[in-house]
């Protein structure tokens, strides 16, 4: 029986190639959660209506394509797929560690190179996280790490670089930020804002207006509102690279409804896309945090992020609106779905409470939804 | 509760429960009780889904110090 990898899934779904996906999941999680791309197809039988018989399944199997069984942790599909092989079905594999593993995937992609600096961008397919690596000289910094910090060792060893400064650009509510343990591993100084509330010691983003590093100038564009939580800082990297947290998406802006203060979040946010991002070139690179779709947010490249000057003239709310037409359409437009567990996430970000790796994993599991709808 | 049959699928990944499961509801006749044992944490969205498409009753689930127990009443 052959199985297949996250990665290689990661692939069909980057490449655009065709995939039929056989989820043998209950239906409730599939229906909140599952592989998605433009090319895959999925169909959803639970694996206990296939343990007396595959028939339900065969017929819905098509004959020419690769067929993936995909559940939660690999058991099942590995027996469902099994089954369908003794049936006679070819091109059949299962996915190895399940939905499990397809969350913590991280897909590498370069996205920028001059003769200062190298970009990487890690995407996690499985759940629309976003996070970077910004090598110059000797050394790297790493924005918004997820908790699989052992990759970014990894690569930055690949480069022959220490990492030497990490930043998260807000405190996540969808997943858990390995920020903390890469600083502890690698010594790299970690950066976050105050304002978010971690009860452990960390480089207050208050305090820094930039960061530089051998040959990169990382400007913090922060709305320092004296007494209530910004949603997200935003870096700019040597004038050429924004990356832009939770703030501008490829495909919008940002939901501010996860901290339950709406108006004052999409305050915050004018005065971020008026006042900090408005002087900033057409020509500058946005690199988000997260995004909602890849098909739509993956440009020709095969990163996610695009030109400033083009999420501009896409966006009506990014131009020449006033404070309370913002406000108003922001609020308009938000919504009251929240990430899985996302309390229990904010407070492990915090350092209020802890969580076992197995913990973890089960915390994060399942769908996005930080960047599910973004405001137009 | 009277419990007619107590299956023990501690230990076992799934697909194992409910395999286990199914052959024991298979021996209980309309109406009687199966107790379930397991410790698959997946079990507990799973069998519900599964009492439900099969016309059996979940009538209960606890967690017992990481065990987790099911009754379910065959249909």
């Amino acid at each position: 029986m052959k199985e297949m990898t996250a990665k290689q899934v990661a692939e069909f779904v980057i490449e655009k190639k065709d995939l039929f996906i056989l989820d043998v999941r209950n239906e409730s999680d599939y229906r909140d959660w599952k592989i998605e791309g433009e090319k895959v197809e999925s169909v959803n039988i639970p694996y206990f209506d296939l343990i007396d018989g595959v028939g339900p399944a065969l017929e819905k199997l098509p004959k020419d394509k690769q067929i993936l069984v995909v559940c939660a942790k690999e058991g099942s599909s590995k027996f469902v797929a099994e089954s369908l092989e003794e049936a006679g079905v070819a091109n059949i594999s299962y996915l190895q560690g399940g939905m499990k593993s397809w969350s913590e995937y991280l897909y590498k992609a370069e996205v920028y190179r001059d003769e200062n600096v190298k970009v990487y961008q890690f995407i996690r397919v499985g759940k629309g996280c976003l996070s970077y690596m910004v090598v110059s000289e000797n050394e790297a910094l790493i924005v918004d790490p997820s908790r699989f910090t052992g990759i970014y060792e990894e690569e930055a060893a690949k480069d022959g670089v220490k990492i030497t400064h990490i930043v998260d650009s807000h405190l996540h509510a969808d997943h858990i930020s390995g920020g903390k343990e890469l600083s502890e591993r690698t010594g790299g100084k970690y950066y976050l804002m105050r304002s978010e509330g971690a009860t452990f010691d960390f480089n207050a983003l208050e305090e820094h207006d930039e960061i530089v590093f051998e040959e990169v100038k990382l400007q913090v564009l922060a709305v320092k509102t004296p007494g209530h939580t910004p949603g997200s800082v935003s870096f700019f990297v040597n004038d050429k690279l924004l990356f832009s947290g939770d703030t501008i998406f490829v495909g919008g802006l940002g939901r501010p409804d996860l901290g339950g203060k709406v108006a004052e979040w999409a305050q915050d946010l004018f005065n971020t896309v008026y006042e900090k991002v408005a002087s900033i070139a057409d020509d500058v690179i946005v690199l988000p945090g997260h995004y909602a779709d890849l098909d739509d947010e993956m440009n020709e490249e095969g990163f996610i992020g695009d030109l400033l000057g083009n999420i501009r003239s896409r966006n009506e709310l990014m131009q020449n609106k006033n404070k309370e037409e913002f406000v108003d359409m922001v609020v308009a437009n938000a919504n009251t779905e929240t990430p899985p567990n996302f309390e229990e996430i904010v407070a492990i970000n915090r350092g209020v409470i802890k969580a076992e790796a197995e913990k973890q994993q089960e915390l994060e599991i399942g769908p996005n939804r930080c960047a599910l709808h973004h405001t137009h | 509760m009277n419990v007619t049959k107590v299956l023990d699928a501690k230990g076992l990944a799934c697909p194992m429960p409910i395999v286990k499961t199914k052959k024991a509801i298979g021996e209980i006749e309309s109406g009687q009780v199966l107790e379930i044992h397991t410790t698959d944490k997946g079990a507990v969205k799973d069998l519900a889904a599964w009492t439900e498409s099969t016309g059996h009753e979940l009538l209960k689930h606890e967690d017992d110090n990481g065990v987790l127990k099911f009754w379910v009443k065959k249909g």
